[in-house]
């Protein structure tokens, strides 16, 4: 179905191509001018090695929530709490780092341990509560967000709290991530794309990911055919939730280095965007991870140089979304269907 | 009575009205086999439209009608994507939940600039006010002092619930959430009836952000819809698709959260997060008390197709 | 109502060049019907005949890609059902169109147009449906949930909803399919009921007695197009059936064995919701053989779902035991039968029996992706050449007619679905195979291959249970037939000689 691939790539392209067009528009219509304010987006995510260093700095906690919708909405399980493991994940990190006196590359790894057991332990919690108790996973993820916020939010102002600051203590420096070729990047980045490209693996080349797929699309017929169904919704909880937790340990570790107001906001919902314009692939996850985070970095510039806020280009990012997932159910209608079928066929005729 | 107490009653009025809102926005869409998932993104733009306009007109009612206004335009992205392209619900509605926020805030940036959040508007004034009475007993304040929107609230309720029980609109309804092709062989208009769901849900859920602006708060802070709209979609599955439930279920939401604010001014030794959990918390127990019973409209969550085959 | 009442015998509806596209497939093709005043008119074809599409199209579900359409007389466009209802047309689906959570009354009143008040006038309308219920002799419950009714009431419940919106020409779709015998007598009754008040009837069938039973005139459809309309009396059933599927109609074309091989499959008073009659096994004890098929006869939802979930270990009996292979099952779940060689041709074969969004070859591979033909370090990974490689095999030996085994599953037509379960589940070449109608809804040939396979699998020595609702193909192909009724083995009777009077007896309950 070679059709159908081109398909899934032109959506999400056009949808992309429509949304920078009323960007432009919002951008015109603020009185600068949307190609310069464009160029300066350009060179300020790419421009030097630093900006790119930035972008990729910026990409690698969204990698992280993106891989972890991928994962779970791969097996029919609609975790929207990538946020909230993403912060339990950070929290169980910086008390390694901070609180253990463990210091080093021993400490980077006994936190990163720490913090996917976290997430994965705090998707679990939904998870049980999905296989068991037949809920709604989608509430119970979003309210764990919250008090996951919560939580660290008493972290910060009682349990680790930094003198009279409400944030905590700074990640050590002999436990910070390594940066490389002299970026803003650390090796986080490296091992968010190695993330991806395993998911990858396990998805489409192994036997277990083939029956998790299988579980996502049709969990009746999954059963009759003999496969666990429940393991296979437990584990999607505990793997997506473990991979956030991941992200949230390294991104504490490499990046913010303390746990602050504010840390991980939006995250979650955007991981789950991003997810959903990639289609749930995970290595077009990690692109569109990508794509996203030079957004948001090449905007900072976009403001200073021309005065465009940054809120633009969320909002090119929220336009993406609502395109593509509209597109893509429409290219999914049984008239458009009917339409590309009539038109390969008079294509066909032709030759 | 003590006046925690009292005021713990009070603020549990006050809290559960905005929840109202929500969950009847919900109520209404599912009713019509829609599950809308967006709700508190319509109830962030609601919001801060409501806020806008309360402040440049002076007038909160405005804001609110405004806000309904919004709400109902932005839900139209919803109806068409989910109604007419058939797009997913779930998936859907997380989009509206990204958008729908995203240009709240960047309203927010355009209009007032950066950093001044300390921009306030008049907050609607409540019957006792109105009145001019001064008492200052527990039932007067109980039933005098609120301000028009919590009415409002309680008379919708009252409504939805004779609507869907009583009347041959409201059974016409409930059949499109149910059976929507039987529904469509006896003359009801499926299509419709979803976008008529849709715009009902668009304006309630938009009034009810609007309430956090004109009646609760004098300012707009991003976020400040703090998950209302998820749990009135748990509120609405806790009150059994019913209006009367639904009240029950936001009441019980809005005391969880009047609770916490109460127990944060009582109580100083324990941060204060921790009773800011509690209305989250009660979410989770009260669904996973709930256990495995199914209820709710069949098709919820289904598109519907005309020409099936 | 404003239907004028047309004179007895009079014509009231007339279909003429009726054609349907679906694609480039014709769902009927140039199709004439006429409808008398007072008459019972049968449509008669076998599946995908395209009787139901010709429904579809009167009723205003599907728009015809040509063709006129015409009511008293005046020529008429039928956009949707609502414009069909106000014509006087009513249609009782063979789903059901009822609100199972609302109650029966609920149901009847849906939609109606009898009175413009906002409120519902409960008494006014509960009076009007006690009349009709009355006058044509259809009894319900009006308070019951639409759940606690059996298959007969809800019918009698859509006809009463037909009535009350107003219709003269009422099409049944099948009625009898899920009826006793008993409950279609009851029916036929209500239907002369109607005729005698002027309604006329459109009745579809492919049940050959009672189509001479009621009806006094016939249409036949075969493949998309009628072929002919004859008055009752002037034709006999066996015109009719060769007309029908356009070929002489023969007995069997199996040979019928008796196998006195080792049992594969034993059911010891297996028992499971036994209360409920539509839904449960009541003390249930039967055997399977090597090199035998074992058909299970009866109307639909007498508990045939739950003995083949049982045997394929869905569900776990509440009491009794099941042998596979001289041992018995402890635990009750599919991977363990699967294991024990048990293959599965569910009843629903898009909901059980295909992942639709998956291609032809994963599904091909469903249960083998772990085999160290398809994998290497049991599913570390797979090797999708491989993979290829067989599916194309496959293809060719069961004739599975796709694009590409790269499509989608759910692309396919009903009959090639099918083969892709059936391919799936032989080339494990199981010892037991529970097959549930396994050719519902598909077309002659693709049937014909089914059974042809199944026959196969048995002469190789496979124990097959079969389980139909469809008479003809129970006859067609069991060895030995057993007959179920609200959960319970009603007796069990010979392959090769039928007693066909005998086991539809039984199919009733008596």
């Amino acid at each position: 179905m070679k059709k159908g691939k081109g398909i899934q790539v032109l959506v999400p392209v056009i949808s992309i191509a429509a949304s920078f067009l009323i960007g432009c528009i919002i951008i015109a219509a603020l009185g600068a001018n949307p190609l310069t304010a464009l160029q300066y987006l350009y060179k300020g995510a790419f421009g030097n090695v630093r900006n790119l260093g930035t972008t990729f700095s910026r990409a690698t906690p969204l990698i992280f929530t993106t891989l972890c919708a991928c994962f779970a909405y791969r097996c029919g399980v609609f975790n929207l709490g990538g946020e909230g493991q993403f912060i339990m994940g950070a929290v169980a990190a910086c008390f390694v780092a901070v609180a253990t006196g463990i210091k080093g590359p021993a400490a980077m790894v006994l936190a990163s341990l720490a913090g996917a057991l976290a997430g994965g332990i705090w998707a679990g919690i939904a998870g049980l509560l999905k296989v068991y108790r037949a809920q709604n996973e989608m509430i119970i993820t979003i309210m764990l967000n919250y008090v996951a916020t919560l939580f660290m939010g008493i972290v910060y102002t009682n349990w680790l709290r930094d003198g009279s600051v409400p944030q905590t203590v700074a990640v050590p420096e002999e436990t910070m991530l390594p940066s490389f070729f002299g970026m803003r990047a650390t090796i986080a980045f490296p091992i968010a794309v190695i993330c991806g490209i395993g998911i990858f693996y396990y998805l489409f080349y192994t036997s277990s990911g083939f029956q998790l797929r299988a579980v996502g699309l049709n969990s009746v017929a999954s059963r009759v055919n003999g496969f666990n169904v429940n393991k296979y919704m437990l584990m999607s909880f505990l793997v997506s939730g473990a991979i956030a937790g991941l992200g949230g340990a390294l991104e504490l570790l490499g990046t913010q280095l303390r746990l602050i107001n504010g840390f991980a906001v939006g995250y979650g919902f955007d991981g789950v965007a991003m997810a959903l314009i990639a289609n749930l692939h995970p290595i077009a996850g990690v692109v569109v991870a990508l794509f996203f985070a030079a957004l948001r970095v090449g905007s900072t510039t976009m403001q200073t140089a021309t005065g465009v806020p940054t809120s633009v280009s969320d909002i090119i990012q929220a336009l993406v979304i609502v395109f593509t997932v509209a597109g893509m159910a429409m290219v999914k209608l049984p008239g458009f269907q009917n339409r590309l079928i009539a038109r390969a066929q008079r294509k066909g005729a032709k030759a | 009575m003590s006046s925690f107490i009292a005021n713990l009653i009070l603020a549990t009025v006050r809290m559960a009205s905005p929840l109202i809102f929500l969950a009847l926005a919900e109520l209404y869409e599912e009713r019509a086999g829609l599950v809308n998932i967006g709700i508190e993104g319509i109830a962030a733009i609601g919001s801060l439209v409501g806020f806008m306009i309360s402040l440049i007109s002076g007038r909160p009612g405005l804001g609110v009608l405004a806000g309904a206004g919004v709400g109902i335009l932005v839900n139209m992205i919803y109806a068409y994507a989910t109604i007419s392209l058939c797009a997913e619900q779930i998936v859907y509605g997380m989009a509206i939940n990204i958008f729908a926020p995203a240009l709240a805030a960047f309203i927010y940036r355009v209009y007032f600039g950066s950093g001044s959040e300390l921009v306030q508007a008049n907050l609607m004034i409540t019957l006792k006010q109105a009145l001019g009475i001064q008492s200052d007993n527990f039932f007067v304040n109980l039933f005098l002092d609120q301000t028009p929107m919590v009415y409002i609230a309680f008379l919708l309720v009252i409504f939805t619930g004779i609507f869907f029980t009583k009347t041959r609109a409201g059974l016409n309804y409930k059949a499109v959430g149910e059976y929507p092709k039987a529904a469509a062989t006896l003359g009801i208009n499926v299509i419709g009836t979803k976008y008529l769901a849709c715009v009902i849900c668009g304006a309630l859920a938009g009034m009810g952000g609007a309430y956090l602006t004109t009646c609760y708060s004098r300012t707009y802070v991003d976020g400040n819809i703090a998950g209302r709209g998820f749990i009135a979609l748990a509120a609405v599955i806790f009150g059994r698709w019913s209006a009367p439930g639904v009240l029950i279920a936001c009441l019980f939401f809005g005391f969880c959260d009047a609770l916490q604010i109460r127990l944060q001014l009582v109580n100083s030794s324990l941060p204060y997060q921790f009773f800011q959990m509690i209305p989250y918390l009660a979410t989770i127990i009260v669904l996973a008390a709930m256990g495995i019973r199914k209820a709710g409209p069949k098709s919820a969550g289904q598109p519907y197709r005309k020409e099936e085959r | 109502m404003t239907v004028e009442r047309a004179p007895a015998g009079g014509e009231i509806l007339r279909m003429e060049h009726i054609t349907k596209r679906f694609g480039a497939v014709y769902a009927n093709k140039d199709v004439n019907l006429d409808v008398r005043a007072g008459e019972v008119h049968t449509l008669l074809g076998e599946n995908g005949a395209g009787k139901s599409t010709l429904m579809n199209v009167l009723f205003g579900l599907y728009q015809p890609t040509s063709g006129d359409i015409y009511v008293h007389g005046k020529k008429v466009k039928i956009e949707s059902p609502a414009q069909a209802v106000k014509l006087g047309i009513g249609m009782v689906h063979q789903h059901f169109m009822l609100v199972e959570a609302m109650t029966v009354f609920e149901n009847i009143i849906l939609g109606d147009e009898h009175s413009r008040g906002i409120f519902i006038d409960r008494n006014a309308r509960r009076k009007e449906i006690q009349e009709l219920s009355e006058k044509y002799g259809l009894e319900a419950d009006l308070d019951m949930p639409i759940t606690e009714l059996s298959v007969g009431a809800q019918q009698r419940v859509e006809i009463l909803k037909a009535l009350y919106h107003g219709c003269e020409i009422l099409v049944l779709d099948e009625p009898t399919a899920a009826l006793t015998d008993t409950e279609a007598e009851g029916l036929f009754e209500v239907m002369d009921k109607l005729k005698s008040e002027g309604k006329s009837i459109i009745f579809i069938s492919h049940k050959m007695r009672e189509v001479l039973k009621v009806s006094d005139r016939v249409t036949i459809l075969r493949a998309g197009q009628s072929v002919e309309t004859d008055s009752i009396g002037d034709v006999s059933g066996e015109v009719l059936a060769n007309r029908m599927i356009g070929r002489e109609l023969k007995p069997s074309h199996y040979e019928k064995v008796q196998s006195e091989k080792e049992n594969v499959a034993i059911l010891t008073g297996v028992s499971y919701h036994r209360s409920s009659k539509h839904n449960g096994l009541n003390d249930v004890s039967l055997r399977v053989r090597r090199g035998e098929i074992v058909g299970i006869a009866g109307v639909d939802g007498n508990g045939q779902s739950q003995l083949a979930e049982v045997l394929t270990g869905n569900i776990s009996p509440e009491e009794g035991s099941v042998d596979l292979m001289g041992s018995k099952v402890v635990t009750y779940d599919p991977n363990g039968f699967i294991l024990k060689n048990v293959a599965h041709i569910p009843e629903d074969r898009n909901k059980a029996g295909l992942i639709g969004n998956m291609s032809v070859e994963d599904n091909l591979v469903l249960k083998l992706t772990k085999d160290s033909r398809f994998s290497d370090g049991k599913g570390f990974r797979l090797k999708w050449k491989a993979v290829h490689d067989y599916a194309l095999a496959l293809q060719k030996k069961y004739d599975i007619r796709c694009s590409s085994v790269k499509e989608e599953a759910r692309n396919l037509s009903g009959g090639n679905q099918q083969k892709v379960i059936l391919a799936r589940e032989l080339e494990a070449s199981p010892d037991l195979m529970v097959a549930v109608h396994p050719t519902r809804g598909l077309d002659i040939g693709a049937a014909r291959f089914i059974h042809d396979s199944i026959i196969a699998e048995r002469d190789r020595g496979c124990g097959v249970l079969l389980i139909s609702a469809d008479f003809d193909e129970i006859l067609e192909i069991s060895d030995r037939i057993l007959v179920m009724f609200e959960g319970q083995i009603m007796g069990e009777f010979s392959g090769l000689h039928p007693d066909i009077q005998a086991i539809s007896v039984a199919m009733a309950g008596k």
